[in-house]
């Protein structure tokens, strides 16, 4: 009698697991499809109520991280990174662990935290568990300084995983492209203009120039002419206006181009690049 | 014995078939769809109380398109309110104010709904309609409705009458916005203009600009002072570059005057419409806290 008891107790529990799993997978099928058509608002309820309703929380991992996703598709990075990190907490394997880590970076990426990403791209690294995915860490690494616009440090990170890699060419020629802001503002100390032609505006440079030639006469001329005041308020007035301003617009122009190369390459990787981005 | 047996068996027998199936059907029958109604309501609940009240809206709708509940509706209602889209909650909120035990509450939702569309005009039409009234909480309606005139530039109402619907702790703090209300410190555009032109930088120092006027006068000053003695040591290009500097700092600074003024008035009904409502938001509009 005792196993007769225990077969329809076995049978009963069976066909309500079987039944259970099935519709909770029928419903994670749902959510998977409506993720896969980018409808990423319907999704994250399904797969919420999916979580509702898997009580014996089978598909925890798969819905946080998926509903990460859908986050980060929607361009709300602060819930990205919380679920992603529910499904960090949630991960049943090492790789299921990394994947979410690694989401977690990407996220920070996106959303211009590059000091954190860093961070966590340092804390993978000394985990033992993931020593043999180096080079993923490096090419995220890689990407956050990108975004963190330090492009040199960027190709550094890709020359770890290939010396020829394709990114890694790109940053260097960014890198390269990229003029000296510092420089800029020194050279037009010593000459006003220069920093303004240094990074190509030849006109304006020019003008620049000319207007401190002209200020820096209409000075002298009126010490010459012992006129002193004079040649004390127009130093003050115009020739110091004129010689500020070669100097605060060889800074702006130094920048301007460097975000002008930067964007450049940003829309590069944006609509040409195949390989994988944050 | 041998009858026992039998039975024993036949009863095997039946639970092994019937079990299983009576399994299958209590899963469909109960939660069996997810979708059902009944699932739907608690996936519903969970939203709420998880404060995602969009995704809340959607399930309590699909609910209530085969059920009725009051609860769920002032849910429903509460939900749109949460997320801002306080038409769609003011009308739900409408639909309980008869023979539902949610009325009274749903009538006090209701004003905060049209409260926060910020239509205050059409909120005092509406907070006058006597058939819209509550008992619970006509109080408070009339008192968000003397908050709304300090939030829109109606005219004020009489000074008692406004203050009389709030309690002691704050009646200083609110004579006092009452008063810069009624008479808020500006200053006059036309006055500013007339002070800078007769002293170039003075119209600014009127305004409170001090460093800005001073600028003002020494840059009218000084272009002027040079085009004088430029002309004085026959520099005519130059004479005639800084008079026209000077024409400019000069013209400049009644312009900037005028722009300065506006420019107050507008900051001190900036900060005045700030403080009142940071005020306002802060005691929560001195609105009960009604949730279901």
């Amino acid at each position: 009698m005792k196993i007769r008891l225990r077969v329809i107790f076995f049978l009963f529990t069976f066909v309500l697991a079987v039944k259970a799993q099935d519709r909770l997978s029928i419903q994670l099928d749902f959510a998977n499809n409506l993720f896969n058509n980018k409808q990423f608002y319907y999704a994250i309820t399904e797969y919420k109520r999916l979580q509702f309703f898997d009580s014996t929380k089978t598909f925890n991992y798969e819905i946080n991280y998926r509903i990460g996703e859908c986050y980060k598709a929607g361009a709300k990075y602060d819930d990205a990174v919380k679920f992603f990190s529910l499904a960090e907490l949630s991960a049943r394997t090492d790789d299921e662990l990394f994947d979410s880590k690694t989401q977690i970076i990407r996220t920070n990426i996106l959303r211009r935290t590059s000091d954190r990403a860093l961070q966590l791209c340092d804390e993978l690294e000394k985990d033992q568990r993931f020593s043999g995915k180096k080079d993923q860490i490096n090419y995220w690494r890689g990407w956050a300084y990108i975004f963190a616009d330090k492009w040199d440090e960027a190709a550094k990170s890709f020359t770890r995983i290939n010396s020829n890699h394709e990114l890694k060419k790109l940053a260097e020629q960014t890198g390269k492209a990229k003029v000296s802001v510092t420089f800029a503002k020194v050279i037009s100390y010593i000459l006003p203009g220069a920093g303004a032609i240094y990074t190509g505006k030849f006109l304006s440079g020019l003008m620049s120039l000319g207007w401190n030639l002209l200020s820096g006469y209409w000075t002298i001329n009126s010490f010459v002419e012992n006129r002193v005041f004079d040649g004390v308020v127009v130093a003050e007035l115009v020739w110091l206006r004129f010689y500020r301003g070669a100097i605060q617009n060889a800074e702006e122009f130094a920048q301007e181009k460097n975000l002008e190369v930067s964007n450049k390459s940003l829309r590069y990787l944006q609509n040409e690049y195949k390989g994988m981005k944050p | 014995m041998l009858r026992t047996k039998i039975t024993n068996r036949l009863l095997f027998v039946i639970l092994l078939v019937i079990v299983p199936l009576t399994t299958i059907n209590c899963q469909l029958a109960t939660d069996g769809n997810i979708l059902s109604s009944q699932n739907r309501l608690r996936f519903g609940n969970y939203l709420y109380h998880e404060k995602d009240y969009l995704r809340a809206a959607d399930e309590f709708k699909e609910y209530l398109s085969s059920e009725s509940n009051d609860t769920i509706v002032f849910r429903l209602a509460n939900s749109y309110f949460q997320i801002g889209r306080y038409t769609e909650a003011a009308n739900n909120f409408k639909g309980l104010f008869f023979g539902s035990q949610l009325s009274e509450e749903a009538r006090l939702m209701f004003y905060e709904s049209v409260f926060f569309q910020n239509d205050y005009k059409l909120f005092r039409v509406l907070a006058d309609e006597q058939n819209f009234g509550s008992s619970l909480y006509g109080k408070d309606i009339e008192r968000l409705k003397y908050i709304s005139f300090f939030l829109d530039n109606s005219k004020l109402p009489e000074e008692n009458l406004v203050l009389k619907n709030f309690p002691d702790s704050v009646q200083s703090r609110l004579l006092n916005f009452y008063q810069q209300k009624k008479f808020p410190k500006l200053k006059s555009i036309t006055t500013s203009v007339i002070l800078s032109t007769l002293i170039p930088g003075a119209g600014k120092i009127y305004t409170g600009e001090v460093g800005d006027g001073i600028t003002s006068l020494i840059a009218t000053a000084l272009t002027a002072y040079l085009a004088i003695t430029n002309f004085k040591a026959d520099h005519q290009f130059r004479g005639w570059m800084f008079s026209g500097l000077a024409a400019f700092f000069y013209a400049g600074n009644i312009y900037g005057s005028a722009a300065s003024a506006q420019i107050y008035n507008a900051r001190i009904q900036f900060n005045f419409d700030n403080e009142v409502r940071l005020f306002f938001e802060h005691r929560n509009y001195f609105l009960p806290k009604i949730d279901y």
